[in-house]
C-alpha cells in the first residue's frame, strides 16, 4: 500500500471532490442496486431463504471447531495438504513458501478478498514472484497500481475511460473500438497464454464443505478455472468461517449470495475442487493445498461479532450504503469497504487506527436490511462506537461535545434556552429553506444540506396550545 | 503449539458449547435444510426439459437451446451451427466415447484443445432446471479446460439428465468419491467489472449451445458406444 498515511477524514474530503469517482461510483452501485432489486421481485422465497442462510451460518459458527475437523479430515483423504494460520503474516508466508518450494516464477491469481485481507499480492511482489491477476478488475487495479475499491467489483472506481486508457497504455494487442466490449476482448489476449504458463495458482474459496472436504469458488468470467487448472500447484486459501456442512447447504447460500451480490440467479461458473488430480484425469495440478485463516476470526467469536462471521462478502451492504456511494471504498483504508468493512477493520487494524469507521454511518439501517444473513451492522457499529468512548479513543473535541451536550440536554430549561438560540442564528443563515455559510457548520453543508429549522421549536408550539385552551 | 492447536483452542474458548456430540450435530444440520420448496424460486414449466429450456435461454443465462431426437443427429447441428456463422468446420471433441462414436466425416476433429480454440463440443453430466446449469465432472473424458477455453461451446445434454433443483445434484452424488472438479456452468461467461456493465466472453466461451437429446434415444446411444 503506497498510500500517504492520511486521516480518514481528509480522504474523505479528496473523494468528495473527485467528480470521476463520483460517476464510476454511481455507474456501478446504481446498476447493482437496480438489479438486485429486480432479483429479489422474482424470489419471493427470499425472507425463508435468509432465515435459512442465517441458520446455517449460526449453525456451523456454532460447532466450528466439529466443522473444522471434518473438513480437514476429507481434504486430506482427498489427497489435499491442509495448512492453518494464524495470523496475516503467517497465511502469507505459507504461500509464499509453497510458491518457492514449487520453484515458481509465475503465479496466477483468482479474485479473493482473503487474498487481499492477507496481504498476499504485496508479499508475492516482495518475493520476486510474478503475480499476474486474472480476474478482469483486479487486473484492472494491478495496472493501476493501486488497490480494490469493493468486494465484488474491485475497480468500480475507474470509469470505462480510464480503463481504456490503461489497456491501450500496457496490451500487447490492445482494442481499437472505444466499446467496453472491445476493452474486455483486449484483456481476454492479453492474460490467454498467462494462464497456461504459470506454476502456480492461487485462489480462495466461497464455502468450504465440511463433508467432502471440497472448496467451491463463484465466478462469472471463467477465469477461476483457467486459472486454478493449468499449473503443478493450486493453493486456496480461506478463512475459517467459510464452512458449510454439505454441498446442500452450500446451494441453499448460492442462492442468496449470488442474488445479493449481482442480482443474477447463480453465477455462470460455481466450481468444486476436491483435491489434487485424481488417476486418469486428463488434466488439474499435482498438488493442492489449503490454508485455513483465522486472522481474527477467533477473536470475533470472544469478544461479542460473532454475527460478523455470517457474512458471505456478497457487497450489498456497500451498494445500499449512503456513505459507500458517496465517497467509494478507498476512503475505508482497510482491505474491506463499506458497513461490512466498517465493522471488519477495527478487528484487522486495531480500533484506534480505525475509529472513524463506525462514525462513518448514518444508521438508516439499510445494510441490515438488504444483508442475506440478517447481520446486525448497525448495532455491531454502535457496539465499536460505545467501546471507542470507555477506551478514551474518541478526541478531546468529541469528549468535551458530548459533555457539553449532556449537561445541556439533562437541564430542561436550559435545554430549551439554548435551542431557542440555536433556531434564531441557523435562521440568519438560511436562505430558501437551507442553511449556508455558517460559521461551525462548514464541514456539515460543504456536501449536504442542512435543513432550516421550522420558526418555532416544539416545545414552544406546544405550550401556546396549551395557553390556548 | 502449532498453529493448528492454538486455533483450535482459541474456537473453543469462543463458543458456548463446544464438543458437542458429532451425530447430534449431523442431525441439526439436515434439520436445516427441510421443506426447501418453501426458500427455492418455482420452476418455470412442470416439464423438467422445458423449464431449464427456459431458463438457459432466458435473458438472464443467455444460451441457445434444441432439441433432437437421437444423438447421431449432433454432426449436423454442429454443421449447420458453424456454416450459420461461417467457421470452419473445425471441432475440439471432448474425448467421451458418446461422441467420439457419432459420424464426424467432412469435420476435422482433435481432442486436445488450443488455447485459441474457435469451437469445442462436450457432453453434461446433469443439468439444473432451476437455473438452467450444466453439470460436468473431471474425469478421464471430461477435462476441464474443453469448457472453457473456446470461444463457442456446444453441448450435448441427456433429456433424462435434467434435475430440478441444485439440492438434487448433491443428493445424486450423495455418498460417491467426489472428482477433483465438478463445474455447475450457466450460460456463457461474462464480466461486469467495466462500471457494472454485462459483456458476455470474458475469459470463458461467448457462446454456449446446448442441445437436447430425448430420453428413449438415450438407450439407441448406449447400443452406439457399446
Amino acid at each position: 500500500m503506497q498510500e500517504a498515511p492520511m486521516s480518514f477524514k481528509a480522504r474523505a474530503e479528496r473523494a468528495l471532490a473527485d467528480p470521476t469517482l463520483k460517476l464510476a461510483i454511481d455507474r456501478t452501485t446504481g446498476t447493482a442496486e437496480r438489479k438486485r432489486a429486480v432479483a429479489m421481485t422474482q424470489f419471493p422465497q427470499f425472507e425463508a431463504a435468509r432465515e435459512c442462510g442465517k441458520r446455517i451460518k449460526d449453525h456451523v459458527i456454532a460447532h466450528l471447531d466439529h466443522y473444522l475437523l471434518e473438513f480437514e479430515r476429507n481434504a486430506i483423504a482427498s489427497g489435499a495438504k491442509v495448512h492453518w494460520a494464524r495470523t496475516a503474516e503467517e497465511a502469507s508466508q505459507i504461500v509464499v513458501s509453497l510458491c518457492r518450494q514449487a520453484g515458481a516464477k509465475r503465479v496466477t491469481r483468482v479474485k479473493s478478498m482473503l487474498g487481499e485481507e492477507i496481504g498476499l499480492p504485496h508479499a508475492l511482489d516482495e518475493a520476486g514472484i510474478e503475480r499476474v491477476e486474472t480476474d478482469l478488475a483486479e487486473h484492472i487495479v494491478q495496472l493501476g497500481g493501486d488497490r480494490p475499491s469493493h468486494i465484488v467489483w474491485p475497480s468500480m472506481h475507474r470509469t470505462r475511460e480510464q480503463v481504456s486508457e490503461m489497456f491501450k497504455r500496457s496490451h500487447r494487442a490492445p482494442h481499437r473500438e472505444e466499446t467496453i466490449e472491445a476493452m474486455v476482448d483486449s484483456a481476454r489476449r492479453e492474460l490467454r497464454d498467462k494462464f497456461l504458463s504459470a506454476d502456480v495458482a492461487i485462489s480462495g474459496a466461497n464455502f468450504l464443505v465440511a463433508d467432502t472436504g471440497a472448496t467451491c469458488t463463484v465466478t462469472n468470467e471463467g477465469n477461476a478455472e483457467l486459472t486454478t487448472t493449468p499449473p503443478r500447484v493450486h493453493i486456496v486459501t480461506a478463512g475459517i468461517e467459510k464452512l458449510v456442512p454439505t454441498t446442500a447447504h452450500a446451494f441453499a447460500m448460492l442462492r442468496l449470495l449470488v442474488r445479493s451480490a449481482t442480482g443474477a440467479d447463480v453465477t455462470q461458473y460455481t466450481t468444486f475442487h476436491c483435491g489434487p488430480k485424481q488417476p486418469g484425469d486428463r488434466d488439474g495440478p499435482e498438488e493442492f493445498h489449503i490454508v485455513l485463516v483465522d486472522n481474527g476470526r477467533t477473536r470475533m467469536l470472544r469478544e461479542g461479532l460473532k454475527e460478523m462471521l455470517r457474512c458471505i462478502r456478497c457487497g450489498a451492504c456497500m451498494n445500499h450504503c449512503v456513505v459507500f456511494r458517496q465517497l467509494g471504498g478507498h476512503v475505508y483504508g482497510g482491505t474491506y469497504p463499506g458497513p461490512m468493512g466498517a465493522v471488519l477493520t477495527p478487528v484487522f487494524d486495531g480500533l484506534k487506527s480505525s475509529r472513524d469507521l463506525p462514525h462513518a454511518c448514518t444508521l438508516n439501517g439499510k445494510c441490515q436490511e438488504v444483508c442475506p444473513v440478517d447481520i446486525p451492522l448497525p448495532t455491531l457499529l454502535r457496539g465499536w462506537r460505545d467501546r471507542s468512548w470507555r477506551e478514551g479513543l474518541e478526541p478531546a473535541s468529541m469528549r468535551v461535545g458530548m459533555g457539553l451536550f449532556t449537561f445541556v440536554a439533562s437541564r430542561p430549561r436550559l435545554y430549551r434556552l439554548a435551542t431557542a438560540v440555536a433556531i434564531r442564528v441557523m435562521r440568519l443563515f438560511s436562505r430558501g429553506g437551507t442553511v449556508r455559510g455558517m460559521p461551525g457548520l462548514g464541514a456539515w453543508t460543504a456536501h449536504r444540506e442542512f435543513p432550516a429549522p421550522a420558526e418555532r421549536s416544539f416545545m414552544a408550539m406546544y405550550k401556546d396550545l396549551e395557553k390556548g385552551q | 503449539m502449532t498453529a493448528r492447536d492454538t486455533i483450535l483452542n482459541a474456537v473453543r474458548l469462543g463458543l458456548t458449547t463446544p464438543g458437542v456430540d458429532p451425530a447430534a450435530i449431523r442431525r441439526e444440520a439436515a434439520a436445516l435444510l427441510v421443506d426447501p420448496a418453501a426458500r427455492r424460486p418455482s420452476l418455470l414449466s412442470d416439464s423438467l426439459v422445458d423449464a431449464f429450456i427456459a431458463r438457459v435461454t432466458s435473458p438472464k443465462v443467455a444460451a441457445t437451446a434444441e432439441r433432437i431426437g437421437t444423438a447421431t443427429e449432433l454432426p449436423d447441428v454442429v454443421r449447420r451451427y458453424l456454416e450459420s456463422r461461417q467457421l470452419p468446420a473445425v471441432v475440439a471433441l471432448q474425448p467421451a466415447a458418446i461422441l467420439q462414436s457419432l459420424d464426424w466425416s467432412g469435420f476435422e476433429k482433435h481432442d486436445r484443445v488450443a488455447a485459441d480454440e474457435t469451437i469445442a463440443v462436450g457432453v453434461a453430466r446433469w443439468a439444473i432446471a432451476e437455473t438452467g446449469s450444466l453439470v460436468f465432472h473431471s474425469d478421464a473424458e471430461t477435462p476441464i479446460l474443453a469448457n472453457f477455453l473456446p470461444l463457442h461451446h456446444v453441448v450435448l445434454l441427456r433429456a433424462n439428465t435434467v434435475l430440478a433443483y441444485l439440492e438434487d445434484y448433491a443428493a445424486a452424488t450423495a455418498g460417491q468419491r467426489p472428482p477433483r472438479n465438478v463445474n455447475i456452468i450457466t450460460g456463457a461467461s461474462g464480466t461486469t467489472d467495466i462500471e457494472g456493465s454485462l459483456v458476455l466472453g470474458a475469459h470463458g466461451p461467448r457462446y454456449l449451445h446446448v442441445v437436447i437429446v430425448d430420453e428413449h434415444s438415450a438407450l439407441d446411444e448406449a447400443q452406439i458406444t457399446a
